[in-house]
C-alpha cells in the first residue's frame, strides 16, 4: 500500500487512546491482524492490555484488525484444541453488498468471467446471456445503501432482539462495519454457549426460514372459519397478524391477484369485503378467514408475500459461526480508511458512516483517480469520474486510494 | 429414582453404599448383571425398556452398570443406541408426570431456567423456558414445529406444552448420554476385570446387529438411493453448470461419504466452466481428509441444506430425517432383498411440502467467497466479518 496511507494509519493508532480498544475480556480473545499487501493473516495474537495492542497497531499499521467473537482459555495457542473455547457473542453481520438496493444501478457494476457480459446493479445470480455463475463485481456504497443497513439494524434491535429473544441494551454492542454496514455484537451470558445448531435457529428465526402459519394461532374451525393472531401479540404471531393486515388493508386488488394466483375470485372477493374482512381481523378473537372458505394455504401465501419487509436481510453464515473473526471496534478497514466505530444505541439514529466515521482531518492530498462513481466523504464530494488528477481533502483521498480507484501524486 | 435413574439421588444411593463397578459383577448382585445387559440388549432390539418400580436399588445399579458398559465398549453405534432407548423410556414416564414435577426435573437436573405459566392467548402452552436452554436441545428434533420460528418467543423465553417440555428433557438425557462418551474421564475409564466378560458379550451382539441392520453400505454410489437434493446437484453438475459454493461442498463431501474416491469425484467437476485441475484436488482430498486436518468432512445435514437453500423439500422419505446421508442409507436398507440389490424409485421425489409453511431456504447469490470456507472449515476458521 501506499506509504501515505500506511502513514495515516499510524497516525492515527498514535491518536487513539488505549481506552478505544478496550473489549470485554479482553485476554480471553485471540487477535489476528492482516498487513497491507499481505495475503496471509497473522493469527493466535493475544495481547496483555489495549494499551499493548495499540503499541502494536502504531510500529506496523495493519490493514484489517480483528478479534474472536469466541472466548477462549487460552486464545494465543495455534490449535482449537489448545484454545479452549468458552462461547462465544453472537454476531450478526448486516453488509449493503448482500441487500438489493436502486441505487446500485448507479455505483455497482458486474462482469460475467465467461462471456463477458457486463451490466450495472445488483448482480445476477447467473449471468443472464450464458448462464452461468462466475460473476465479478466492482461495488460501492452510498448513503442510500447505508441508510438501508440501518433500518435493517434497527429492525434487528427493536422488533426482534429486544423483545423476542429479551435482549438488554446493556448486551449489545452495535459497530459500524468500516465499510459497508453494521455488526451487532450480543454478548449475553446466557447466548454464549449456544453451539451452531441453536445460532442457526435463531438466524433463521429474524429471516423467517422454515416459518409456517399453523404455528402461530391460525386454526380452521369446523365450519371453515379461521381463527389467527391477535394485531396485540408478541413473537412471529403478532408481526404476521400486523403485516398481513397492512397487505390485506393496503394492496391494490392486482397486487392481491399477484400474490394468490391466476383466477383472481379470491383477490377481487378480498377487495369487495375489505371493510368487514378488516374488521374481523381487528376484533377480540380475530377472525381471519377475509372470506370463508379461504383456505390456510392461502393465508399463507399472503404471509409469504410479507417476508421481504419484516424480516432481516443478514448475512446468516456470520451469525453460525461460534469461531469467526470479526474486524475489531474503533479500528480502521483497510479498504475504506474508514473507522469501525462503536455507537450507542441513542446515536444511531444520526449516525452518518461516511462523516462520522472519517479518521483524518485537516489537509489536502493530490490524488489520480482511475474511475469512479460519486462519492462522498465527509462534505467533500468528487465523481462520476475517470482519468482524472485532483486536489481533495485527505480522508476522500485515502478512501479513493484504499478503494484501489486512485493513486495518490506528488 | 427407578424411573430417572440418572439423578443426582442415584449417584448418592450409590455412594452411601460404598458399592464399586467391580462389586455388582460379583455372585453378591446377581440380578444388577442381569439386568442391565437385560437394558443393553433391549436398547439393540429396539424393544421398549420396562421399568421396574418395586425394585429401586436394583434399577439404579442396574442402570449405572449398563452405562458402564455401553461405555466402555466404546462403540459410537451402541452408545446412541443405548441412548435412544433410555430416551424413548423416559419420554414415556416423563409424558404422565404433573407439571410441577416436570418443572422441579428440568430446573433441578437439568439446570434449566423454566417456570410453569398461565396460557397465553388463548393457547395451551403451560411453560416457559429460557431460549439459550431451549436451543441446547430443540436443534435435534426435525418436525417443523419445533423451529425456534415457528415457536412463540417472547422476553427470551420460548413457551411450551407440558408434553413438549417432557419430550425435551428426554432428548436432552438422549444428547448427554452421547455427549459423555467423548469425556476424556469416561474414554479413559478402565473396566475392572471381573465385567470384561460382560462387555465382551455386550460387543459380540453390536457385530451381530451392526450386520444385521447393513449398516457397511456398498462402495460407490448407488444413484436411486441418492437424496432429491444431491440428486439436483448432480444434474447440475451434469449440466455443465455452475455451482454454489455449498452445493459443491455437499456433493463432493456426500459422494465421499458413499465411497467414491476422490479421481471419481473431480471426474464429475471437469465440466464445470471454472474447472481448476489443481484446485479441485486439493480441496476434494481435503473434504476426503487425506489432506490438511485429516478430518473427513460429513455429509451438511437437512438444516444446512435449507438454510442454504438446497433442501428440494422431496416429501416422503425427507420428512422423517435429518440428513441426506440418513435418506441414503434407509434408501439402501429399504433395498435390501430387492432382486440384484437397485433401488426402487417409490419415494417421493416431488411433494410440496406441507402447504402453510410460508417459506424454505433461500439461496442467496454471494460475490467474493473464499472457496475454502463454508460449513467444510478447517479447525480454528478464519472465516471474517
Amino acid at each position: 500500500m501506499h506509504e501515505v496511507v500506511t502513514e495515516e494509519f499510524r497516525r492515527y493508532y498514535e491518536r487513539l487512546r488505549p481506552d478505544d480498544l478496550s473489549i470485554s475480556d479482553f485476554t480471553r480473545r485471540e487477535i489476528a491482524l492482516l498487513q497491507f499487501n499481505e495475503q496471509v493473516m497473522i493469527r493466535h495474537l493475544r495481547f496483555g492490555s489495549p494499551g499493548a495492542l495499540k503499541g502494536a497497531l502504531v510500529a506496523a499499521p495493519p490493514a484489517h484488525v480483528y478479534y474472536s467473537s469466541a472466548y477462549y482459555r487460552a486464545p494465543e495457542a495455534p490449535t482449537m484444541a489448545g484454545k479452549g473455547w468458552e462461547g462465544a457473542d453472537l454476531i450478526f453481520d448486516i453488509d449493503a453488498d448482500h441487500i438489493p438496493t436502486p441505487c446500485k444501478d448507479g455505483h455497482d457494476r458486474w462482469r460475467c468471467l465467461d462471456c463477458g457480459a457486463t451490466g450495472m446493479g445488483f448482480p445476477p445470480a447467473d449471468c443472464p446471456k450464458c448462464g452461468l455463475k462466475k460473476i465479478d463485481t466492482t461495488t460501492w456504497v452510498c448513503e442510500r445503501c447505508l441508510d438501508v443497513t440501518k433500518k435493517e439494524v434497527f429492525k434487528l434491535l427493536d422488533d426482534y432482539l429486544m423483545p423476542d429473544f429479551g435482549v438488554g441494551m446493556g448486551d449489545v454492542e452495535i459497530c459500524f462495519s468500516g465499510h459497508r454496514g453494521y455488526h451487532l455484537h450480543v454478548m449475553s451470558e446466557s447466548l454464549r454457549r449456544l453451539t451452531s445448531d441453536g445460532r442457526r435457529e435463531v438466524a433463521d428465526y429474524v429471516r423467517g426460514i422454515g416459518l409456517d402459519i399453523s404455528f402461530h394461532g391460525f386454526t380452521v374451525l369446523g365450519g371453515g372459519e379461521i381463527v389467527g393472531p391477535n394485531l396485540g401479540d408478541g413473537g412471529w404471531r403478532g408481526r404476521l397478524a400486523k403485516s398481513m393486515y397492512a397487505i390485506l388493508s393496503g394492496a391494490s386488488e392486482e397486487e392481491l391477484r399477484k400474490i394468490l394466483g391466476a383466477s383472481g375470485k379470491e383477490a377481487s372477493l378480498i377487495c369487495r369485503n375489505r371493510e368487514k374482512a378488516l374488521d374481523r381481523i381487528a376484533q377480540d378473537a380475530p377472525l381471519w378467514g377475509a372470506l370463508r372458505g379461504m383456505a390456510l394455504e392461502r393465508l399463507g401465501r399472503i404471509a409469504g408475500a410479507t417476508l421481504g419487509e419484516v424480516t432481516c436481510n443478514i448475512d446468516e453464515r456470520v451469525t453460525l459461526d461460534t469461531k469467526r473473526l470479526i474486524r475489531y471496534p474503533n479500528t480502521l478497514h483497510g479498504k475504506s480508511g474508514l473507522k469501525a466505530s462503536k455507537i450507542s444505541y441513542s446515536d444511531l439514529e444520526g449516525f452518518d458512516p461516511l462523516s462520522d466515521a472519517v479518521a483524518f482531518g485537516g489537509g489536502d492530498i493530490k490524488i489520480y483517480v482511475k474511475e469512479a462513481p460519486h462519492v462522498r466523504i465527509g462534505d467533500a464530494e468528487v465523481g462520476p469520474t475517470k482519468g482524472e488528477e485532483m486536489v481533495v481533502p485527505k480522508a476522500l483521498g485515502i478512501y479513493l486510494i484504499c478503494r484501489g480507484a486512485a493513486e495518490p501524486r506528488e | 429414582m427407578a424411573k430417572y435413574p440418572f439423578l443426582r439421588e442415584a449417584a448418592s444411593l450409590i455412594e452411601e453404599q460404598g458399592i464399586s463397578l467391580g462389586d455388582l459383577a460379583t455372585g453378591e448382585y446377581p440380578k444388577v448383571a442381569e439386568r442391565a445387559l437385560a437394558r443393553i440388549r433391549d436398547s439393540l432390539e429396539r424393544r421398549e425398556m420396562a421399568t421396574d418400580l418395586k425394585d429401586v436399588e436394583n434399577e439404579v445399579l442396574s442402570y449405572a452398570l449398563a452405562l458402564a458398559l455401553v461405555y466402555s465398549a466404546k462403540s459410537d453405534w451402541l452408545t446412541y443406541r443405548f441412548a435412544t432407548a433410555e430416551c424413548e423410556r423416559c419420554g414415556g414416564l416423563l409424558a404422565m408426570e404433573s407439571d410441577s414435577k416436570l418443572e422441579e426435573m428440568a430446573r433441578s437436573h437439568f439446570g434449566w431456567r423454566v417456570e410453569k405459566t398461565v396460557p397465553p392467548m388463548g393457547s395451551n402452552f403451560r411453560f416457559r423456558i429460557d431460549v439459550a436452554d431451549y436451543l441446547r436441545v430443540a436443534p435435534a428434533f426435525h418436525a417443523d414445529g419445533w423451529k425456534l420460528v415457528n415457536r412463540h418467543l417472547s422476553g427470551g423465553t420460548v413457551y411450551l406444552k407440558g408434553g413438549q417440555l417432557a419430550r425435551l428433557m428426554a432428548e436432552a438425557l438422549k444428547t448427554e448420554i452421547i455427549r459423555r462418551a467423548s469425556e476424556e474421564g469416561v474414554r479413559n475409564f478402565v473396566l475392572p476385570d471381573a465385567l470384561k466378560p460382560l462387555r465382551d458379550e455386550i460387543l459380540r451382539r453390536v457385530e451381530e446387529k451392526k450386520r444385521e441392520y447393513g449398516e457397511e453400505m456398498p462402495l460407490g454410489l448407488v444413484k436411486d438411493a441418492t437424496p432429491p437434493c444431491l440428486s439436483a446437484v448432480l444434474a447440475d453438475l451434469a449440466a455443465g453448470k455452475n455451482l454454489s459454493h455449498m452445493a459443491r461442498f455437499a456433493v463432493t463431501a456426500f459422494l465421499i461419504n458413499v465411497g467414491e474416491d476422490v479421481d471419481d469425484v473431480l471426474k464429475l467437476f471437469e465440466n464445470v466452466a471454472d474447472f481448476d485441475a489443481g484446485r479441485a484436488r486439493y480441496q476434494v482430498d481435503h473434504i476426503a481428509g487425506n489432506v490438511g486436518s485429516r478430518v473427513k468432512y460429513k455429509v451438511p445435514n437437512c438444516a444446512v441444506m435449507k438454510s442454504s437453500g438446497l433442501c428440494t423439500n422431496g416429501g416422503g422419505l425427507c420428512s422423517s430425517i435429518k440428513s441426506p446421508m440418513v435418506y441414503y442409507r434407509k434408501r439402501l436398507r429399504s433395498a435390501k432383498g430387492v432382486p440384484g440389490g437397485r433401488v426402487g424409485t417409490a419415494a417421493g421425489t416431488g411433494g410440496a411440502g406441507t402447504g402453510t409453511g410460508v417459506t424454505r431456504g433461500q439461496g442467496r447469490p454471494r460475490q467474493g467467497e473464499g472457496e475454502e470456507g463454508g460449513r467444510g472449515e478447517a479447525p480454528g476458521g478464519s472465516g471474517r466479518a
